[in-house]
């Protein structure tokens, strides 16, 4: 079976100056040697931190960056050979407000961005109401874009991305800083696209979203695949653990340090919430650790504690604190 | 393959009409700038006899066309950075070099505006009279002349993908075609050698013309030699913009100048 998206030992380095006077070159790696592919009607997901390069990627395999070496694919094409043949055959989002004309209305983007695709008029005339319709917009499609909500601007986004009917979508984290409602509707949408047989590879950080909506998941950190599985098999990575969840008032950077030195913890990370912080800390030892990390917390004022099993982001926390640091060299 | 864009040049001077209206710098550019140049020339020319109103009025008219296209061909690129919309259309099917020229052409003809200030200033405050003597040839070489304005503009539009501060020099690019196409003054005042810098710019051609139908003496042939240089010269310019593009498009994806930095 031939892939939709395949790639091979892709690497990308930037390279930049810093100073004035005495320039410095500075060069980052920001995707290193990664393969993995994407088979057709998949839906694909790539987590990872910021910065972990994941925009990279996408940027790389939507002909937006040539990668410095390796090779991709998409549809059987090279995304630095054939870039003509893979541009009207994809479509592709990168989360956020950016991207559209705020001063024309929802409709008129459509319609502009209808023409450069070159898309026949009268089936852009039947097809833009339907994506309207499809993203909830068409009430408001009339209105300047200015006006919208970012997760209407998001909704637009995906309207615009399915203007050409792509074979493949790339939607890098399209429900980055939107509300859980607007973040649920964009989820639906993206769940019909999948059910339409489209091949996606979808970019986040948010756990959950890679857990419903994704087959596969490749966990990317520092520019290199640290995991690539299905979010079944990535949990059983930590099958042998169990989470303890501290919710603390205060929190202080030296409790941390004694939680992360105990040879009974694996992995600890820290949600800050409004009223308190959530210390989530990953044992092989499960309820019986319970005593030894509250002696950690030095009489700290502790709302609740509970122990649960794992998920995924779990996983993606231990699989991530494994990771290296990133290595930039200046010369 | 103008055929095939035809639509998103239509579409990319829409979009950028309704943008450009509501932009006050463009007010400036197309309205007050040639004005001002309008009134410093007719000023220093008031007692050099009426054929200079013509001429003036042309010049300063151009004048602005170039200045708007100028800066409207770096601000089409700029613009779109700025709003994160240049990596969205820089990866459809419809080359860039072809937004860009539907862009700029809105500008350009927005600035027509700037020619029809020139005149009325001439007529209005000087009293120049200013009718053009051979009307049809002048909206020839005007439609003609207007094309392969945009296309010169269009030449140097790739540099702005290279590097956003390319922009810090466009001032020094205005003064150069006012003077080697003779928008200020009549280009046999320069000196000889600069006449070949004049005959590969096709504002150069499109002034002559425009100032000969405005006096009436642009005869048969004359049209026929500006004209055929104003598209030959303009063909030329779209042939190496899309060249341009092409490469500096490829470089930008290399050096990932696409977004902000």
């Amino acid at each position: 079976m031939n892939n939709t998206i395949q790639i091979s030992n892709l690497r990308r380095v930037y390279k930049s100056h810093i100073g004035a006077f005495r320039r410095k070159l500075k060069v980052v790696e920001a995707v290193k040697d990664i393969s993995f592919e994407v088979e057709p009607g998949e839906l694909f997901g790539v987590l990872g931190p910021n910065g972990a390069g994941k925009t990279t990627t996408v940027k790389m395999l939507t002909t937006l960056l040539i990668p410095t070496s390796g090779t991709a694919t998409i549809l059987g094409y090279d995304v630095v050979k054939q870039a003509d043949a893979i541009r009207p055959r994809i479509g592709f989002i990168f989360g956020g407000e950016r991207g559209l004309y705020w001063r024309l209305s929802g409709i008129d983007n459509l319609r502009y961005f209808s023409a450069l695709y070159q898309i026949d008029p009268e089936i852009s005339k039947k097809r833009i109401p339907q994506l309207l319709e499809l993203v909830g917009l068409t009430d408001r499609a009339s209105e300047k874009v200015e006006g919208y909500s970012r997760g209407m601007k998001q909704r637009l986004h995906i309207a615009r991305t399915l203007l050409n009917d792509p074979e493949v979508l790339f939607l890098d984290e399209p429900s980055i800083g939107l509300d859980p409602v607007a973040a649920r509707d964009i989820r639906g949408v993206v769940r019909d696209m999948r059910e339409q047989k489209k091949t996606i590879l979808l970019t986040t950080h948010y756990m959950f979203e890679a857990d419903e909506l994704c087959r596969r998941i490749a966990v990317i950190n520092h520019g290199k695949i640290i995991a690539l599985d299905t979010p079944a098999n990535l949990k059983r990575f930590v099958q042998d653990l169990a989470v303890v969840e501290f919710q603390v008032k205060t929190l202080t950077p030296q409790t941390l340090e004694r939680l992360k030195a105990l040879p009974i913890v694996d992995a600890v990370s820290v949600e800050e919430r409004e009223q308190n912080s959530l210390v989530v800390v990953q044992s092989p030892r499960g309820a019986e650790a319970v005593p030894d990390l509250l002696a950690q917390f030095n009489g700290a004022s502790i709302q609740k504690v509970s122990v649960r099993e794992p998920t995924l982001e779990d996983a993606y926390v231990r699989l991530v604190n494994q990771a290296d640091e990133p290595e930039v060299s200046l010369s | 393959m103008f055929l095939k864009y035809t639509r998103a040049v239509f579409a990319a001077f829409k979009m950028s009409y309704l943008s450009l209206v509501m932009d006050g710098f463009f007010i400036f550019a197309t309205l007050l700038m040639p004005l001002i140049y309008a009134l410093i020339a007719f000023g220093l020319l008031r007692d050099k006899g009426a054929n200079y109103g013509i001429y003036v009025a042309i010049g300063s008219g151009l004048a602005g066309l170039w200045s708007t296209l100028l800066f409207g061909s770096g601000n089409a690129i700029t613009s779109e950075r700025w709003t994160g919309t240049l990596e969205n259309i820089a990866a459809l099917p419809t080359p860039l070099w072809v937004i860009v020229f539907g862009k700029t052409l809105a500008s350009t003809m927005q600035s027509l505006l700037s020619m029809i200030a020139s005149y009325l200033l001439g007529w209005l405050v000087f009293g120049y009279p200013l009718g053009i003597a051979q009307p049809l040839e002048f909206f020839v070489v005007l439609s003609v002349g207007i094309v392969s304005f945009v296309a010169f503009g269009l030449m140097l539009a790739p540099a702005f993908l290279l590097n956003p501060q390319i922009q810090q020099f466009q001032n020094a690019m205005e003064y150069p075609v006012y003077i080697l196409c003779g928008f200020l003054f009549p280009v046999a005042l320069l000196p000889f050698w600069t006449t070949p810098f004049s005959y590969i710019l096709s504002p150069f051609w499109t002034a002559r013309a425009l100032q000969s139908a405005a006096g009436g003496t642009l005869t048969l042939d004359q049209l026929g030699v500006d004209c055929a240089m104003i598209l030959l010269l303009g063909v030329i310019y779209l042939g190496i913009a899309a060249l341009l593009f092409r490469i500096v498009l490829h470089k930008a994806r290399v050096d990932a100048t696409l977004g902000l930095q």
